[in-house]
Parts: structure tokens; C-alpha cells; sequence
């Protein structure tokens, strides 16, 4: 009987080697399981990439303009003691998951040859790794090299029965040496006759298993660590290796465990989809390290979580599942601070035995704090508190921080006895860091960067590595980039791939003379328009310029002008795909970190005098009462008259004896911006106030002489509000042609609870009342927060006010209601960012909707994609809240350098209170700093805090009581904080 | 029953022929070297749809061929009060609940026989033709009858799994179909597999991604010889018809045109280390017999000198008296008990042909 069998690639089937099939399970999104069967094609010509072999190349599957991608791996690879001819790596997946921070150091680690296999198991291990392992593999400097070794017949693994998956990987990746070992012999040996130095592909792997069997195949194997100890730095190469395996080899006989198991996944996702367990991101609080919030979506008030037993093992930022306690485990927010400095000072780091998870020194800290909550019933209410039984997605990151002295038992830099010492984070938030080093003498008073590994249920503190050091503490280097890091700003040079993307014409670009060259193609010609920019002194990133003349109708005709950022970055290029990532531009005391390259915003885009530029305009026609009657958007070339700077337009203005055209434009401009002020205002826009000091430094060395809050004059105003007014018409406009993709900006109105204790602190203390159903409201009764005796108090509540608010945040207009679209704080229905191209990714975005709104061209389709531009916004938002933190930093740290060695008095408010500390705000340096009671007087004093009052009366030698709002003198002085290695003021009650 | 299929194209003459050489002792069948306990050689492969959770192929040497794909879904269950006997303490959502004594058996009755769709697929037939909606239902009611299977598809109070067993038939219907489909569909729910849970209790399913693991839908038991032997297997429905005093299995079409009844058998594995074979349900079939042509004797025919009865009564009185003269009468009537009972033993005893055909098919799996 005549029988055909169905069965295509069946493992039997030897006829077709070629052929071969992967089997697996995926459980989608929806709940549906799936069984997947996904063909694999075996080829031979995937090449070795080493360029030794000729068989490879010739053989190498060719691109569509006919060629072979270059090969990688170099002919005269670095050898070592055991392999002198040289060698090629090919690390395991574990060597990577321990040891990326060693194969990224510039200095080895190159020819390195990652299988298939290996990489996607990284991926599947951490995808941020995996991320790194790839920039790896684009690095022409290191070598490395992604061999397809699935999809090449010679190497290919098919799954034997009953085997794991793991140990088939490991066959894999041994077959894999075994067949580039062979092939490179045959490869030389095909190129000369004569026995040339073949160099030997080498397994690196911590497997013992897969060694073994490496060694009984007689494939060459090494550990990471024998490899390491091998090269010339190994001290230093060896802390980079992670700890977590290590660590798990040596403990593994203690079964001593502080912190509860995880809950599984498949439990989790459950209970939250029940209701009763809930997701949300683990915050700690920035005063007390052993409190921590976390809000989800089920209830408007955060969740506590107290204690690190309830926290278990979550850092700051990972995103976790929590549980509710019971509710007699509630309990009132923290009204106390508690820094893990003082509290765990005296934790040893090497020794694990008789460790509790709770010290009693925490614990008695806790126990106060729940006594606090159950005898203020009335007032500060107790809150529901949870626990975390499990964690969604570890977002650890780097972290820099300093190694903590008293952890070190050696300080000789001559040992090289391997110790475990703590880094302290310079985030608070975060735990303390326990590291393996052989440098704990070198690192002891540096800036160290330092990655989290593990964090074991035996262990209490975090296990990690050491990732390199950033220089001395202090020194304005290693800070500023501590501070970049901590951050997470990208601050590399732009890589050559976003140079290219520059007009190959570099600085002598110009704007085409001639009328019919394509660049002029819809831009209107305004080059006769007198335009100036005004912006701070020394600006060199133009974003705006202006200019208003009167019309023949008694109308104004007011322009403004922005860069025309889009048309130089197009979108999803590498330039644009690069200042989608950076997002912002970060300025810094003494350094700015651009978004696009210094070409570009210094130079091209910059609406430089007395040149001829491409913008982007907006023309109103403004009636004298500062009423828009039109609306008009060009894309145009501009020739700017002048760039002034804030107080040069100022003087400018207020000099009666210059009537020039120009002059006469900013004083319409001045005119035309005060009415527009003043109707935002009448709607209910909000004058916020924020500390902003100015530091000024010396212009050689940039080192700090002086701190001055910044003063405001007209001109910044008249600036502003015709933004304000651009900005407003831009969204506008492109909301009518996109409403589902516009990218627009939204403020929040705030909860009312956010007010909740402001308002009661201004009612105690002052018998103020704040109003809060409206921003027009608020704006109202801020005004009237006036006291007589003290100018300053108004600025200082709406200091407060400030923080009450929620940020502003860009969005994709499709994801929310119209209603929602409102920016609170600027009482306006609807918002973009558009001004400023040059330094914002935002603005930049908007460009390219405005332009294809009015026709001038196409919409990028990313454009049009929601989903996109909602990834695009959450990275800005982001990006944008860092650049800001790193800038806050940053002043900071430059404060607290012009202040060194100073002893000065100052006059300060209190702003905050606890029950054994309160917050002074000092104006003139725009600090604030925390004054703890035992910063009064030792041995710390009593004290009788009354929470209803805000009164906080300090008995003993002190003897005096300190009150919200109240006026103190303060010495200041500068010492370096223990627990962040940072230079701060220090500030004393006089 | 509903009729089998339209009537196989003899003549009475032929019919009666047929009749008479498998009425004999031993009977002689169509196919001459079969004994009446034999099948049709057939050809069978497992495993051809790679995409789906089982499945068999199943050709037999006159040309039919048949094909059944087994796919298994996570399908949410819906909430149902819980039973008398047991004691649930609480039955909101997401608590867990309190079992009493039966923990270890927590799936027993707890399938509904809404979980296996069956789809059956005849060339040449509408879906809601009386021959496939028949063979549907016949196969649905032998998997569901001993309540096993649909058990096994228990997940947890909130998920189960859905089975949807898919059977096509490759070829036209050349004979009675219901027996190649019920060993097809047998050997495809025998080697079906379902991905390995992960995941406990009453918590979302989740389930290992790896296809190894995946646990077989009929689990096995590993002797110790090393050959893995299901513990319980799927129905398979035995085809047996009876003519005069002999059984006859595995009919092929025209056997079945002079069949006195038919019976459709469906029978199991044993339940513990017994032999032989368990009955799961039964069910006579309209012979496709009942519906042939009667042969007209000379007696009543006026052609050849006889004379045509006056009235229908008349011709079923003659048709009576000739029924054992050789010309081809219809059978008429049902099927002795006692014939019944010969059948279902020759099925279920030891080494009868439940285990028989059961133990063929397995024995492609394991080979």
C-alpha cells in the first residue's frame, strides 16, 4: 500500500539536516497558552567573522550593495600565560551575568565570540544586561562578535530527550568551542603551509559541570576568575565580578533567613487581579530609610510600608506586590527622622551570624513611632500599612556612593586581602551596599560607581560589586559625574553615528542664496523683520527670538520666532533617535550637557545675530488691549538684529533717548506682554515661587566665589508670556489637526489633600485661610498669606505651596479626556512646548506636527502613532524631572563649595518639624537644611513636641521652643555628611 | 438510530449472496483472508500536526483516511454553587477555600462535558448533515461517558481547560466511518499533551514554557521494563454487526448492506492492572441494510409465472414464509439480548478485541 507520512521535520527524519524544529509553550497577554513550533533552517555560511579564515569570507552571505560585512575577530588576538598563540573568548551566560562590567573595560576582554545561545539567554536573564551586551557587540574597538551558532548546521544542538534546557545551552556553547577550534586550525592551515600561531578559542564558564565535561571533551575552559587573575590589573578586574554567585556558594550552609519568601508569580498576578494584593512602585522616604510608600491604583493615599521586615529586600524604585496589615499594625506617617547612619552604624559587614533583621536599636526606633500613632489618634490619623510579598521588576540601576570607613578592617593600600566592606549610597534611599574588594584601602575616600547583585533572604544588606571608582570625594570631576550617573543623564560624547547625521557642510553652512533651492521651498522670507533675542547673558543656544511692529489698523503685528530645529533632525534618524533618549539638555553650574551636538545648537539652529537662519514663526495680529485676532504659523528665514541679554533689553527699553525701530518693537513687545500677564493672572494663573539662587563662579577655574538668588527684571516676563502665548496657539493648532496624537503638556490640579496640611499649618499658626477649589482661588489666597512684619513669609508659603503641587507632565492628546488636557498652573485649557527645540526633545516634536498641521510637510508616521509618542512622552517626562534633580544637585554641591570654610550668620524660617528635628530654610542661599535635636546640645536634649501647634519646646540647657514659620538665626558652616560623603552646609540655631 | 448511509450498490441477487457465504460456519467475508474477528490493515502515524496538542493520522488499506487534531485552551469556568457534600467555608473569590477529606482528588466531578467540543468533517457533507452531527455525538458521548477525561481538563475553581478535538475525514465515506474516526481521535487524545502548570491552587494558571514538560493528556505510568504504559486511556468504539448466528467486526461497507444489526461498542482500557477491557457505552445502528431492495421471488412474479400479491399484508405473509429460500429479503426487527451480550463479551473479556484493538494502538505510540 502506497503511504505517505504527513511528518515533515520530525527528528527521525535524517534527509534533511537542514531542518529542524524548536517546540515551546507561550502564554500570551490574554491568558491564552499557546504551543509554538518554529522551524529552524540550518545554513553554512554563517561566518566565523575571524579574519584568518578566507573559507568564510568567500563563502559569507553578501548584503544588497555586494558585500561581506567586515569580520571582527582580529587575526593576532592578545594571548595569556596558558595560551600563548593568542585567544578568543566565549563566555557562558553566566560569565556575562556576573562579569559585564569586566568584559566593558577598555582595556581587555577583546575577540570575544557571543553564541546565540548565550545571548539569548542574557535577555531572557536581564534585559538590561542584554542592552549593554549588545552596545558590546556594536563597539569596533572590543571585538565582539554574535555568532549565530542556532542557525549554523556544524554547531547546531537539537534537544536530547529528557536533558534540561540548561544543560543543552551549555552543550551548545561547548560544541560551539569544539567546532571554532577545529575550524580556525583548518582555516590557518588552509592559508599557509607552514604551522603559523593558531590562536585557541577558549570557554569561559563557572559552571563546574559544564568545565568537567568541557575538560573530558578536551575543549579548552577557564573560569572567570582563573582568567581574570591571569591579567595584569586583576585586583582591581576581580571586584567587578559579581557576588551574587559567589556569595550563594559560601552561605549556602547557613539556613539562617531574615526575610519572608516571595509569594510566586503566578500568585501575585492573582491577588492583584483580585484586589487583594496590590502593585505599585516602592518608594522610601527621603527622611526616615525605614519607611516607605508605595501607591497603587486602588486607593487615592499611598500605602505604608514600614520597617525592612515589611519591605522585604525592595529598593527604592523596584517596582513590587504589597499585602494590607491588619489594622491594628496601622499606623501614622513617620513624624521623626531616621537615617540608617545613625541608627545601624555599627553593623559588621563580614560577619552574618547572630545578624537580625531588626536591630534593637531599630526596632526601639519603630516601637516609638507606633506609640506615637496610638496616642494622637485625633490627629495624625493612622494610615493602612502594608507589606511586599513579592516583587514585579527590580529596577536597580548604579549606584555611586562612598565606601563607608568603619566597615574597613585594613586600611593599608598594600593589602590585597579580599575584605567585605559597606558603600553607602549617596541616594539615602537606598541600603547600604555590601562589597567584596581587594582595594578597600585605594577606595576609602572616593566616589565609587557600584551595582546591587542579589539580595538573598539570609542576607540583610544587598550584595554588590564594585564598578569603577569616579575619583576623589570632592573633587569637582568625580562629583559632577556622580551626579550625572546618580541622575542617569547621558553624558558621552556623541557617538559618530549622530555626528554623520550633520550637514556635511559643518559651520559654513548657509542659508541657500538663491530662492529656488529646495530649502526655500515654503518658507516665507522675513529676513526684512527687525528680530532680536533676548536671553541670559552668555546664552549661546538661541531657541526664540521676537519682533512686533504696528499695523496700519492701529493692530500690532507681534512674531515670534523659534529655531528650526526639524528641519536639520529628521525624524528616526540616529541624531533623532539619540535626542529622543537624551530628551533635555542638562545644565549644570559649570557645564551644560546638550541634546543635540554643539554644531547644531550653538551654530546652525541658534538664532544668532546678524545672520540669516531658518525658523519656525508665529505672527498674531494683537489689538492695543492685547487681544489675539489672528493666528498665523510659517515655517521662514529670519536675520536676528540683535542678542541681548535680560538686562541689556532692559536698559535698552528704559533709555528714553534711543527711538529706534528696533528699540520701539520691545517697548510694544514690553507693552503687549504686561496686559497679556496680567489677564493670566485675572483667569487664575498661578506665581509660584521656587529658591533659585545664581552661583557665580570664577571664569577661569569655574570654582565658586559667590551665591546670589536671581533677580527678576520686566524683560524675563515679556519673554515668557510670549512663549506662554506660542506655546498656547501651537497646541492649539496642533490639536485641530491631530486630536488624537498631539504632544501636549498637562499640570494637574491637585488633590485637595495635598493642601490638607499647608492649610491647617497657615490656620494654627497664622489664622490664614487657603483656598484650594480653584486655581484662581489659590492664587487669591496666596496673595493674601502676607505678614506685615515679614516680607519674606509670602514667598516662603508659596515655597511650600510649590511642593504641593503635582508636576507637569507631557502626554499624547488620544490618552486623555479634553477636560484633562488643563495646565493648572498657567490657567490655560490647553499646552505644548514648542519654544525652545534646541534643548528640549518635546518642543522638537511638536515642530514636526506644526509643520505637517500646515502643510509644509508630511507627517513622520511615528508621528501618528499613539502608542509611540506615549513611550516618547513617559522618556521625556522622565528625562525631563532627572535634568532638573541633577541641576538642583548640582547647585547644591556648588553651595556648598562657595561656602567652604565659611562661618556666616544668616536669617533663616523654619519650614518643617518633627518631634526631634525641623527643616530651616535659609533665603539667601536658597539651602535648607535639617537641624537634629542632638545637633542642639549633648547629650541630646528632651523634647515635647506638640503637633497641633507645630511647637516643638527643647528642654534641658537649650530651653527654648522653635515653631513652624518662625524667624531663626542661624550659623552656617560647611562639614562633609557622613552618610552621603557630600560636602553641605551645616547649619546651627544661634 | 438514524440511517447509516444511503444503500451500496448490489443487487438482491448479490445481497442474497453475500448473506449466505457470512452466515456460514465459519463465515466467509468479503475479503476472504479475514477471520470475523479481524481488521482492515490500516496505516497510523501520531505527532503530524506539529502545531497542535495531539494528533494521529489513520489510513486504511481501501483508502480512507483520517485525520483528528487535538487543541487544548485555558478557558475561564464559570462560577457554579458549590456541591452539597462538600464543605466550603467560603466561596468569594480569591479566598482560598476549605476542602474536606477528598484534597488529593480535588478534580474528581468537577468536569462539565461542555469543555470537549468535537467537530467532525465528512467531504461531501454539510456540518449539520445527519452523518457527521450522528458520528459527532457518538464520539462525544464515549469520551464523556466514563467522566475522565473532562476531569482531567480541571484546572483550578476559575480555569479549566477546553478541548476541541477537530476530525476530518480525507476521503470520501468508501465505508462506515465510525470506527476509524473513534481510533484516530483515540490515538490523537493518547498522545496529546498539555503544558505543564506552574502555577497553585486557585491562583491565574500559569504554565512552563517549555514543551518537554508539557504532561500528557492521558498521564502514563513508567514500568519498570521502561516502557511507559497510560494509566487510563480514551475510548475507542468497536464496530461489530451481526449476521444470522455470527459476529462480525470491522465490517466493511457492503458487509454492512446485508448486516441483521449493527452495534457500536465503545470500550476502554481496564481500570487497575486487570486485562480485558471496560465497557464504556453501547448503541445499536440502524443497518444501512433495512433500506436495500427486496429481491422479487419467481412465486410473485407474474413474469415468471407467479402471482403479485393483492395487498401489502399478502406480499409480507409470502415475503415471511420465503425469508430462508435464498432470495434477498431486508432484515427486519432489532437484535437478540442474547446476541447482545455475546457481542459485548467478545469485546471486554481477556484478550478480547477492546484490548485487543487498544493494546494496537498503543503499541504505536510506545514503538
Amino acid at each position: 500500500m502506497e503511504y505517505f507520512s504527513l511528518k515533515r521535520s520530525s527528528a527521525l527524519n535524517r534527509g534533511q539536516p537542514n531542518l529542524s524544529s524548536k517546540v515551546y509553550v507561550r502564554s500570551t497577554r490574554s491568558g491564552k497558552v499557546q504551543k509554538i513550533v518554529r522551524e529552524v533552517y540550518l545554513r553554512q555560511d554563517i561566518p566565523c567573522s575571524s579574519t584568518l579564515c578566507r573559507a568564510c569570507f568567500d563563502n559569507a552571505p553578501m548584503d544588497y550593495t555586494q558585500k561581506v560585512a567586515p569580520f571582527v575577530l582580529s587575526d593576532t588576538p592578545a594571548g595569556s600565560k596558558d595560551y600563548p598563540n593568542g585567544l578568543y573568548l566565549v563566555p557562558d551566560t553566566n560569565a556575562f551575568l556576573t562579569g559585564m562590567d569586566l568584559f566593558e573595560t577598555e582595556t581587555g576582554f577583546r575577540d570575544v565570540v557571543v553564541l546565540q545561545t548565550v545571548l539569548e539567554e542574557v535577555k531572557n536573564r536581564s534585559l538590561p544586561l542584554y542592552h549593554r551586551l549588545i552596545a558590546l557587540t556594536k563597539n569596533e574597538g572590543k571585538r565582539f562578535y554574535v555568532f549565530f551558532n542556532e542557525f549554523r548546521q556544524e554547531t547546531y544542538v537539537p534537544r536530547d530527550a529528557g536533558e534540561t534546557i540548561n544543560d543543552r545551552n551549555d552543550r551548545a556553547v561547548r560544541k560551539a568551542v569544539q567546532w571554532y577550534n577545529q575550524h580556525l586550525v583548518e582555516a590557518v592551515a588552509a592559508k599557509s603551509k607552514k604551522a603559523k600561531r593558531v590562536p585557541s578559542v577558549v570557554m569561559i564558564s563557572d559552571d563546574r559541570d559544564n568545565l568537567r565535561k568541557a575538560k573530558a571533551d578536551n575543549i579548552p575552559a577557564v573560569t572567570l576568575s582563573d582568567y581574570v587573575s591571569g591579567l595584569e590589573n586583576a585586583d582591581e578586574l576581580l571586584d567587578m565580578i559579581s557576588a551574587a554567585q559567589e556569595q550563594r556558594e559560601v552561605r549556602s550552609k547557613q539556613a539562617e533567613v531574615f526575610y519572608p519568601e516571595y509569594y510566586t508569580m503566578s500568585k501575585m498576578t492573582t491577588g492583584v487581579k483580585a484586589g487583594t494584593m496590590h502593585q505599585g512602585i516602592f518608594n522610601v522616604s527621603q527622611y526616615n530609610y525605614l519607611e516607605a510608600s508605595v501607591h497603587v491604583p486602588a486607593f487615592e493615599k499611598s500605602l505604608l510600608i514600614l520597617g525592612r521586615e515589611n519591605g522585604n529586600r525592595a529598593v527604592s524604585g523596584d517596582v513590587v506586590v504589597v499585602e494590607v496589615l491588619p489594622q491594628d499594625q496601622w499606623k501614622a506617617p513617620s513624624t521623626k527622622i531616621i537615617e540608617e547612619e545613625t541608627v545601624a552604624k555599627n553593623d559588621n559587614p563580614e560577619t552574618e551570624g547572630g545578624e537580625n533583621i531588626v536591630t534593637e536599636r531599630e526596632r526601639r526606633a519603630l516601637q516609638e513611632e507606633v506609640k506615637r500613632a496610638h496616642d494622637q489618634s485625633t490627629e495624625g490619623k493612622p494610615q493602612p500599612t502594608a507589606r511586599v510579598v513579592g516583587i514585579i521588576k527590580r529596577n536597580w540601576r548604579q549606584y555611586v556612593g562612598h565606601i563607608d570607613r568603619d566597615s574597613v578592617k585594613s586600611t593599608s593600600k598594600s593589602s590585597r586581602q579580599q575584605q567585605t566592606v559597606f558603600l553607602i549610597p549617596m541616594d539615602k534611599r537606598i541600603p547600604k551596599i555590601r562589597i567584596r574588594t581587594r582595594q578597600a584601602g585605594e577606595l576609602l575616600g572616593q566616589r565609587v560607581l557600584a551595582t546591587i547583585d542579589s539580595w538573598e533572604r539570609d542576607s540583610r544588606y544587598p550584595v554588590g560589586h564594585f564598578v569603577r571608582s569616579l575619583g576623589e570625594l570632592e573633587s569637582k570631576g568625580a562629583e559632577t559625574e556622580a551626579l550625572l550617573l546618580e541622575w542617569d543623564v547621558q553624558y558621552r560624547p556623541f557617538p559618530k553615528t549622530v555626528l554623520d547625521c550633520l550637514p556635511p557642510e559643518g559651520h559654513n553652512w548657509r542659508v541657500p542664496a538663491s530662492l529656488d533651492d529646495p530649502g526655500w521651498r515654503g518658507r516665507r522670507d522675513l529676513r526684512d523683520l527687525l528680530v532680536c533675542s533676548i536671553d541670559p547673558p552668555g546664552c549661546v543656544d538661541i531657541d526664540d527670538a521676537l519682533h512686533a511692529r504696528k499695523l496700519p489698523n492701529g493692530n500690532f503685528e507681534v512674531g515670534v520666532h523659534i529655531a528650526d530645529v526639524s528641519h536639520f533632525v529628521k525624524p528616526n534618524n540616529a541624531m533623532d533617535k539619540e535626542a529622543s533618549q537624551r530628551g533635555t539638555t542638562v545644565y549644570l553650574v559649570d557645564k551644560r550637557i546638550d541634546m543635540l551636538p554643539m554644531l547644531l545648537g550653538t551654530d546652525l539652529c541658534s538664532l544668532k545675530p546678524y545672520v540669516e537662519r531658518y525658523a519656525f514663526s508665529v505672527i498674531w495680529e494683537i489689538t492695543p488691549d492685547a487681544d489675539i485676532v489672528t493666528a498665523d504659523f510659517t515655517k521662514s528665514v529670519i536675520r536676528s538684529r540683535e542678542a541681548f541679554s535680560y538686562e541689556q533689553a532692559q536698559i535698552r527699553i528704559d533709555d528714553k533717548s534711543q527711538q529706534d525701530d528696533l528699540t520701539n518693537g520691545m517697548r510694544t513687545l514690553l507693552m503687549l506682554s504686561k496686559k497679556l500677564k496680567q489677564k493670566r493672572m485675572d483667569a487664575g494663573a498661578l506665581n509660584l515661587a521656587s529658591p533659585e539662587v545664581k552661583v557665580q563662579t570664577e571664569s577661569e577655574t569655574s570654582d565658586p566665589i559667590d551665591v546670589q538668588t536671581k533677580k527678576l527684571l520686566d524683560t524675563n516676563s515679556l519673554v515668557e508670556e510670549f512663549m506662554l502665548l506660542a506655546n498656547i496657539s501651537v497646541a492649539r493648532k496642533n490639536y485641530d489637526a491631530f486630536p488624537q496624537t498631539a504632544l501636549l503638556r498637562r499640570h494637574g490640579a491637585p488633590p485637595k489633600t495635598n493642601f490638607e496640611e499647608l492649610g491647617n499649618q497657615l490656620k494654627v499658626k497664622r489664622g490664614l485661610e487657603l483656598r484650594t477649589d480653584s486655581s484662581k482661588a489659590l492664587a487669591d489666597s496666596l496673595d493674601k498669606c502676607v505678614d506685615p512684619k515679614e516680607p519674606f513669609f509670602n514667598t516662603l508659603v508659596r515655597i511650600m505651596a510649590t511642593r504641593c503641587m503635582m508636576s507637569a507632565e507631557y502626554f499624547c492628546s488620544g490618552t486623555q479626556a479634553y477636560p484633562e488636557f488643563r495646565h493648572y498652573g498657567l490657567a490655560s485649557e490647553i499646552y505644548t512646548h514648542f519654544t525652545s527645540p534646541i534643548r528640549r526633545y518635546a518642543d522638537l516634536e511638536a515642530h514636526r506636527q506644526l509643520a505637517a498641521a500646515i502643510e509644509y510637510e508630511q507627517l513622520d508616521p511615528s508621528l501618528h502613532s499613539r502608542h509611540k509618542l506615549e513611550a516618547v512622552c513617559k522618556n521625556i517626562n522622565v528625562r525631563h524631572r532627572n535634568a532638573q534633580m541633577a541641576g538642583r544637585a548640582s547647585i547644591e554641591y556648588y553651595v556648598g563649595q562657595a561656602l567652604k570654610g565659611k562661618d556666616i550668620q544668616e536669617e533663616g524660617f523654619i519650614m518643617k518639624i518633627f518631634s526631634n528635628g525641623f527643616v530651616v530654610f535659609v533665603p539667601r542661599f536658597g539651602i535648607e537644611s535639617l537641624i537634629r535635636l542632638r545637633d542642639l546640645a549633648t547629650p541630646e536634649p528632651d523634647a515635647e513636641f506638640d503637633a497641633e501647634n507645630y511647637v516643638l519646646k527643647v528642654k534641658g540647657d537649650v530651653n527654648r521652643s522653635v515653631e513652624l514659620f518662625e524667624k531663626v538665626t542661624v550659623r552656617i558652616t560647611d562639614l562633609v555628611e557622613e552618610s552621603t560623603g557630600k560636602r553641605k552646609v551645616k547649619l546651627t540655631l544661634v | 438510530m438514524a440511517p447509516v448511509q444511503a444503500a451500496v450498490n448490489l443487487s438482491p441477487a448479490e445481497l442474497s449472496f453475500l448473506r449466505s457465504t457470512l452466515s456460514q460456519t465459519p463465515p466467509i467475508r468479503l475479503d476472504y483472508t479475514k477471520g470475523p474477528r479481524d481488521f482492515r490493515s490500516m496505516r497510523a502515524e501520531y505527532d503530524v500536526l506539529p502545531g497542535a496538542n495531539g494528533s494521529a493520522r489513520i489510513a486504511l488499506e481501501d483508502g480512507t483516511e483520517a485525520l483528528v487534531g487535538v487543541k487544548a485552551e485555558v478557558e475561564q469556568s464559570h462560577w457554579r454553587p458549590p456541591l452539597e457534600h462538600r464543605s466550603i467555608v467560603s466561596v468569594t473569590e480569591g479566598e482560598r477555600m476549605v476542602l474536606d477529606e477528598e484534597e488529593s482528588d480535588e478534580s474528581n466531578g468537577k468536569g462539565k462535558n461542555s469543555w470537549v467540543e468535537m467537530s467532525v468533517e465528512i467531504p461531501g457533507f454539510r456540518d449539520d448533515d445527519a452523518l457527521p452531527v450522528f458520528l459527532a455525538s457518538m464520539l462525544t458521548e464515549s469520551l464523556l461517558a466514563s467522566g475522565e477525561l473532562k476531569d482531567r481538563l480541571y484546572i483550578n475553581r476559575r480555569y479549566h481547560w477546553k478541548l476541541y478535538v477537530d476530525i476530518l475525514l480525507l476521503s470520501p465515506p468508501l465505508s462506515y466511518p465510525l470506527a476509524l474516526l473513534s481510533m484516530t481521535t483515540h490515538l490523537a487524545l493518547l498522545t496529546a499533551r498539555l503544558p505543564a502548570l506552574t502555577s497553585e491552587k486557585d491562583e491565574d494558571p500559569h504554565f512552563n514554557d517549555d514543551w518537554d514538560e508539557s504532561v500528557p493528556l492521558y498521564p502514563k505510568d513508567n514500568g519498570k521494563d521502561g516502557s511507559t504504559k497510560p494509566i487510563d486511556k480514551p475510548p475507542v468504539i468497536v464496530l461489530a454487526m451481526a449476521v444470522g448466528q455470527n459476529i462480525i467486526f470491522d465490517p466493511c461497507k457492503e458487509e454492512l448492506a446485508v448486516a441483521d444489526a449493527v452495534l457500536a461498542i465503545a470500550c476502554t482500557g481496564p481500570k487497575s492492572s486487570s486485562t480485558g477491557a471496560r465497557l464504556v457505552s453501547i448503541r445499536t445502528i440502524d443497518p444501512p441494510s433495512h433500506l436495500t431492495p427486496p429481491g422479487v421471488p419467481n412465486s410473485m412474479n407474474s413474469a415468471t409465472g407467479g402471482t403479485v400479491p393483492t395487498s401489502s399484508a399478502d406480499a409480507l405473509t409470502q415475503r415471511e414464509l420465503l425469508a430462508n429460500s435464498g432470495v434477498w429479503t431486508p432484515p427486519r426487527g432489532g437484535m437478540r439480548r442474547g446476541l447482545v451480550s455475546q457481542v459485548t463479551k467478545m469485546v471486554v473479556e481477556d484478550g478480547g478485541v477492546g484490548e485487543e484493538v487498544i493494546k494496537a494502538l498503543q503499541a504505536i505510540e510506545v514503538g
